[in-house]
C-alpha cells in the first residue's frame, strides 16, 4: 500500500517537472529533434549527470532499499532487439513529437490530440505483448526482474 | 489558476530534479522510473490481467496529476487546444490525427521491443551505465533526428 502512494508521489513529481519544462509540447520536442534548441538534450544529460554518480555510490555502499532488497544496478549487454526497438521508437517519437510520460502531461495541459497519442502508445505496446506473451516488466528499462515488489 | 511558475523551467533546474527523483526511486524500491512500464501495468489492470504491479499504475495516474498541477493550478491554466499547431499548419486535420496515432503506435511498439523508452532507457538506464540502455538511447536519438530531417525535406522545409 505504501508503495502505491510512493508511486503516485513520484508520478506527480515526474509529471510536474516535465510540465514545468514544457516537455509535453510538440514544439519543444520538435525544436530539439530539428537540432534548433539543445535544452532537452541538456535536461536529459544533467539528469544523468546527477543520478549516475549517486547511484554508483549507493550501489557501492550496498544500500538496502525498504521495498526492493539490496540496491543492484543493471548493466545488460546490448542485443539486437535493443537496436530494433530503439530505431522504431525514434521514428515514432519524431512523428508524434511526444513519448509515454509527456503524452499524459499533454492531456493534462488541455492538448486534445494527446487523447489520440495515448491510445496509440497503448496499442503499440499491446501489439508487441501479443507477439511475445511475456508482458511482465516490459517497458521499465534496465532492471533485474528477480526483485519482487509487493503492491 | 495561479501564475507561480516561469513559462519554462530552465534545464539546469529541471534536469537535476529529475536526476534526484531517479535516485530516490532506486533508493526506495530498487526500481527505475520507466514510463512505458507504467503503461504496460495500467493496460494490464484495465484488461484484468494477473500480477499487475499496482504502484506503477499509481505512477501512471501521478504523471497525469502532476501535469494538471503544473499546467492548470500553478500556472494560469492552459486552454483546450490541439497541441499540434505546427503539424496542423502543414497538414490538414484529417492527416494530423492518423499521423499522431501512427507515430504513437510506432513508438509504443518500439519501446516494447527495446524494453523501455526515453525515461526507462534514456535516463534511468544510462544513469546505471547500462550498455543496453546506451545502445537504445543512441539508436532512438539518431533515428528521431533523421526522421525529423526527412519530414522537413518532404514538407519542403515547412516542418
Amino acid at each position: 500500500m505504501k508503495l502505491n502512494l510512493i508511486g503516485l508521489l513520484f508520478g506527480v513529481a515526474f509529471g510536474g517537472v516535465l510540465a514545468a519544462s514544457n516537455l509535453h509540447e510538440y514544439d519543444t520536442i520538435h525544436a530539439m529533434l530539428r537540432l534548433d534548441e539543445f535544452d532537452v538534450f541538456w535536461f536529459m544529460a544533467s539528469a544523468i549527470a546527477v543520478s549516475a554518480p549517486l547511484l554508483w555510490l549507493l550501489e557501492r555502499r550496498r544500500v538496502r532499499t525498504p521495498f526492493g532488497g539490496d540496491l543492484v544496478l543493471s548493466r545488460s549487454k546490448p542485443e539486437k532487439h535493443h537496436v530494433q526497438g530503439g530505431a522504431l521508437f525514434g521514428v515514432g517519437w519524431a512523428i508524434a513529437g511526444t513519448c509515454p510520460a509527456p503524452a499524459l502531461v499533454m492531456v493534462s495541459s488541455g492538448a486534445v490530440l494527446g487523447l489520440v497519442a495515448i491510445p496509440g502508445i497503448f496499442l503499440g505496446l499491446h501489439l508487441r505483448e501479443r507477439q511475445q506473451k511475456s508482458g511482465a516488466h516490459v517497458g521499465d528499462g534496465e532492471h533485474r526482474e528477480t526483485v519482487v515488489v509487493p503492491g | 489558476m495561479f501564475d507561480l511558475l516561469p513559462d519554462r523551467l530552465a534545464w539546469y533546474v529541471g534536469g537535476p530534479i529529475l536526476g534526484l527523483l531517479i535516485v530516490g526511486l532506486f533508493a526506495i524500491a530498487n526500481q527505475p522510473l520507466g514510463a512505458s512500464g507504467a503503461y504496460v501495468q495500467t493496460s494490464g489492470l484495465i484488461r484484468r490481467m494477473p500480477n499487475v504491479v499496482t504502484w506503477r499504475v499509481w505512477y501512471f495516474v501521478g504523471m497525469f496529476v502532476g501535469g494538471v498541477l503544473v499546467t492548470q493550478v500553478l500556472r494560469e491554466g492552459a486552454e483546450i487546444r490541439s497541441g499540434y499547431d505546427a503539424l496542423r499548419d502543414v497538414f490538414p486535420l484529417w492527416a494530423v490525427v492518423p499521423l499522431v496515432f501512427g507515430g504513437a503506435t510506432l513508438l509504443g511498439y518500439g519501446a516494447a521491443v527495446a524494453g523501455g523508452c526515453t525515461s526507462g532507457h534514456g535516463m534511468c538506464g544510462t544513469a546505471q551505465r547500462s550498455p543496453a540502455s546506451l545502445t537504445v538511447t543512441a539508436t532512438f536519438m539518431a533515428t528521431a533526428v533523421l526522421t525529423t530531417l526527412a519530414l522537413r525535406i518532404v514538407t519542403g522545409g515547412d516542418l
